[in-house]
């Protein structure tokens, strides 16, 4: 570690790309991109002096209004997304005409191609991308921060051959790994958050292990051990509490770079069923005419973009808290 | 060269791992009589039958996963199966990879290029006045970036750049580099762009870190004490030992991006390896996706080897530190 007490962040990602014990562990794109978001300034600094601030409550509002909206869809007064209610008339040789209309004030996001409502679509499509988003990083971060932490802590053996086993995972650019695992499984939510998960374990394990490493040499971590304390102590006691705030604030980050995977995946035409609401299946569809009603894109897009906005800025303002902590040593 | 060696048994550990799992894992779901009849749904029986002998289906699995993998070393990748009525037609993969992944390579060529020529002048401005008003509103903005998804603003540009404004090209029949420059980069500008913008924000930040640390070394004071100006401190003195991260990161994100930019080669349709993948998602060509994989997977670990060791070989003190050890 360099002589400057330098953020978290940058402690991660200095270990991430330049440490000495890269030799065993070779680098990534992905954990590297996270850690890059945590390496700039503190955004969170820039724009407010304490606590939240506007920016931060903001964020916390949009999100509180998504999940929300999401989890109270079926109570909510919005038309069902899968009937055609405004259907007109089929044409005589039985096609349907081109009903996709602009915002309105009827329908504030418009309506799609087929008569439903955007807004409604967007609602519900919430439901299930914010599932996959959460969910597989909850499993990733519960299984890679484990990995993480018992390589990072034990460097000898288990360590290396932890190490391995994510290397090979991490062999894959992540994007083609969960295409790849969605093709062979099958494109149900379940499968692609178990692919999603599955292409986040390694990434937050790396993040997890370099973290653990930057901790286990601290001396309060030399000293628990030379009193005597048991491994598994000293990791649950002494290490992982410490590592537990930047892996928050990655974890969120993380999250946002999930539910933008999902959308990836459905646009490529790898991920959840069409049949399923989710963003990115909105998205998919619209992209049949983006000329004529771009409104279609444009609205789960925006919420998307909103989300990540969101989610990166509260991960940022975690990462800010655990600095005071830092500094306040 | 004794850690060289070593390096380059490991890549071919992983290589090797790497693609047993991708044959195992298709071979695991897949089923032997579904993949043929997932990939030529509508031919006869006999043809099946004729395409379950070509790939050797009836063989011990050991046996055909050492053809697979000698076939797939010595550049036989395989056959993608087009159903055309009763009969079956085949192209080789490596046809449809030698076509394709020139386009690629040329994306992600302009992509780093121009992520790269926007964030080294904002990375080492906004480090030599860090904390001014200037590096924060750049930040601000790089913020932002970093939160726009790639496809977002692809779907913009596609949009409103392509669709409505029609300024720039949106047909998929791009003409090739040599052949007519101008219509090319017309055609790339837009994906370029879109792949390049969250890239720019990444660099920008990764600079920036390392060169406000740099910034404080005393070699830097000693410079600035001699008299020279702060141009050729920053671009001569500061700029080379601050750039180790950045040209780690953006090694590795060229192989990332070989692979990861399968979504914005779909919007656009750029005929490159990614949108092959999306096509071969389309019509469930289960042994090309496998192929593809295993072949981008290839180049992403061989990539990321070189960065690995051309990393060790710019930078004196992880070659001493190992000298020593």
């Amino acid at each position: 570690m360099p002589e400057q007490s330098p953020e978290p962040g940058e402690d991660i990602i200095r270990s991430l790309a330049t440490d000495e014990r890269r030799e065993m562990v070779p680098p990534d794109a992905a954990s590297l991109q996270i850690a890059a978001v945590e390496a700039g300034p503190e955004i969170s600094e820039l724009t407010a002096k304490k606590g939240l601030g506007i920016g931060g409550w903001l964020a916390a509002i949009f999100l509180f209004l998504v999940i929300g909206s999401a989890i109270a869809a079926p109570i909510l007064p919005i038309p069902d997304p899968k009937t055609d209610t405004t259907l007109p008339e089929r044409r005589p040789d039985g096609t349907l005409p081109i009903v996709a209309a602009g915002p309105s004030l009827s329908h504030p996001f418009g309506l799609d191609a087929t008569g439903h409502d955007v807004l409604s679509r967007t609602i519900w499509g919430a439901r299930a991308s914010l599932t996959i988003g959460f969910l597989s990083i909850g499993v990733g971060l519960t299984v890679g921060g484990f990995l993480g932490l018992i390589s990072g802590y034990f460097k000898g053996k288990v360590g290396g051959f932890v190490g391995s086993i994510l290397d090979i995972l991490l062999a894959f650019p992540q994007l083609v790994l969960a295409i790849f695992v969605v093709e062979v499984l099958g494109h149900s939510v379940f499968y692609v958050t178990l692919a999603l998960a599955i292409v986040a374990t390694p990434v937050l394990a790396r993040i997890s292990r370099a973290s653990t490493l930057s901790w286990s040499e601290r001396e309060f971590v030399v000293a628990a051990r030379a009193q005597g304390a048991r491994h598994a102590r000293v990791m649950w006691r002494e290490v992982l509490p410490n590592t537990l705030p930047a892996m928050f604030s990655i974890a969120l980050l993380s999250v946002a770079v999930v539910i933008v995977a999902e959308a990836g995946l459905a646009i490529v035409g790898a991920g959840v069923d069409p049949s399923v609401i989710t963003w990115g299946n909105i998205i998919f569809a619209g992209q049949a005419d983006l000329k004529a009603s771009p409104h279609i894109v444009l609205a789960p897009s925006l919420v998307i973009f909103l989300t990540v906005l969101s989610l990166n800025y509260l991960g940022d303002a975690a990462r800010a808290r655990a600095d005071v902590r830092e500094s306040g040593l | 060269m004794r850690m060289i060696l070593s390096k380059v048994f490991r890549l071919v550990v992983v290589l090797l791992i790497v693609s047993f799992l991708s044959f195992w894992f298709v071979k695991l779901i897949g089923g032997n009589d579904d993949l043929v009849t997932k990939m030529v749904p509508f031919s006869s029986q006999e043809e099946k039958d004729r395409i379950r002998d070509e790939i050797g289906l009836q063989d011990p699995f050991f046996q055909q996963y050492v053809r697979w993998l000698g076939n797939f070393v010595t550049g036989d990748w395989g056959q993608i199966y087009i159903g055309a009525g009763q009969t079956v037609d085949s192209i080789p993969v490596s046809e449809v990879v030698a076509k394709r992944l020139p386009v690629s390579l040329e994306l992600m060529l302009y992509a780093q290029f121009l992520a790269l020529f926007f964030a080294i002048p904002f990375g080492i401005l906004t480090a030599y006045r860090a904390n001014t008003k200037f590096d924060k509103a750049t930040n601000i903005t790089a913020f932002g970036m970093l939160a726009l998804p790639q496809f977002v603003l692809a779907l913009l540009l596609a949009i409103f750049v392509g669709a409505r404004w029609g300024w720039l090209p949106t047909q998929s029949n791009v003409p090739n580099f040599p052949l007519n420059p101008l219509e090319n980069w017309r055609f790339m500008l837009m994906p370029t762009i879109a792949l390049a913008t969250a890239q720019i924000a990444i660099y920008m930040r990764l600079l920036r870190s390392d060169m406000i640390a740099t910034l404080q070394e005393d070699f830097i004071t000693t410079a600035k004490a001699k008299g020279l100006p702060t141009r050729r401190v920053l671009l001569r003195h500061a700029l080379r030992p601050s750039s180790l991260t950045l040209l780690t990161v953006a090694g590795l994100n060229v192989g990332a991006l070989i692979g990861g930019a399968i979504v914005i080669e779909r919007i656009f349709k750029v005929p490159g390896i990614g949108g092959e993948l999306a096509d071969a998602i389309f019509r469930q060509q289960t042994l090309e996706i496998q192929s593809l994989v295993v072949l981008i997977a290839f180049f992403y670990v061989i990539l990321n080897f070189c960065v690995d060791i051309f990393y060790s070989v710019l930078d004196p003190r992880i070659r001493h530190a190992r000298a020593v050890a």
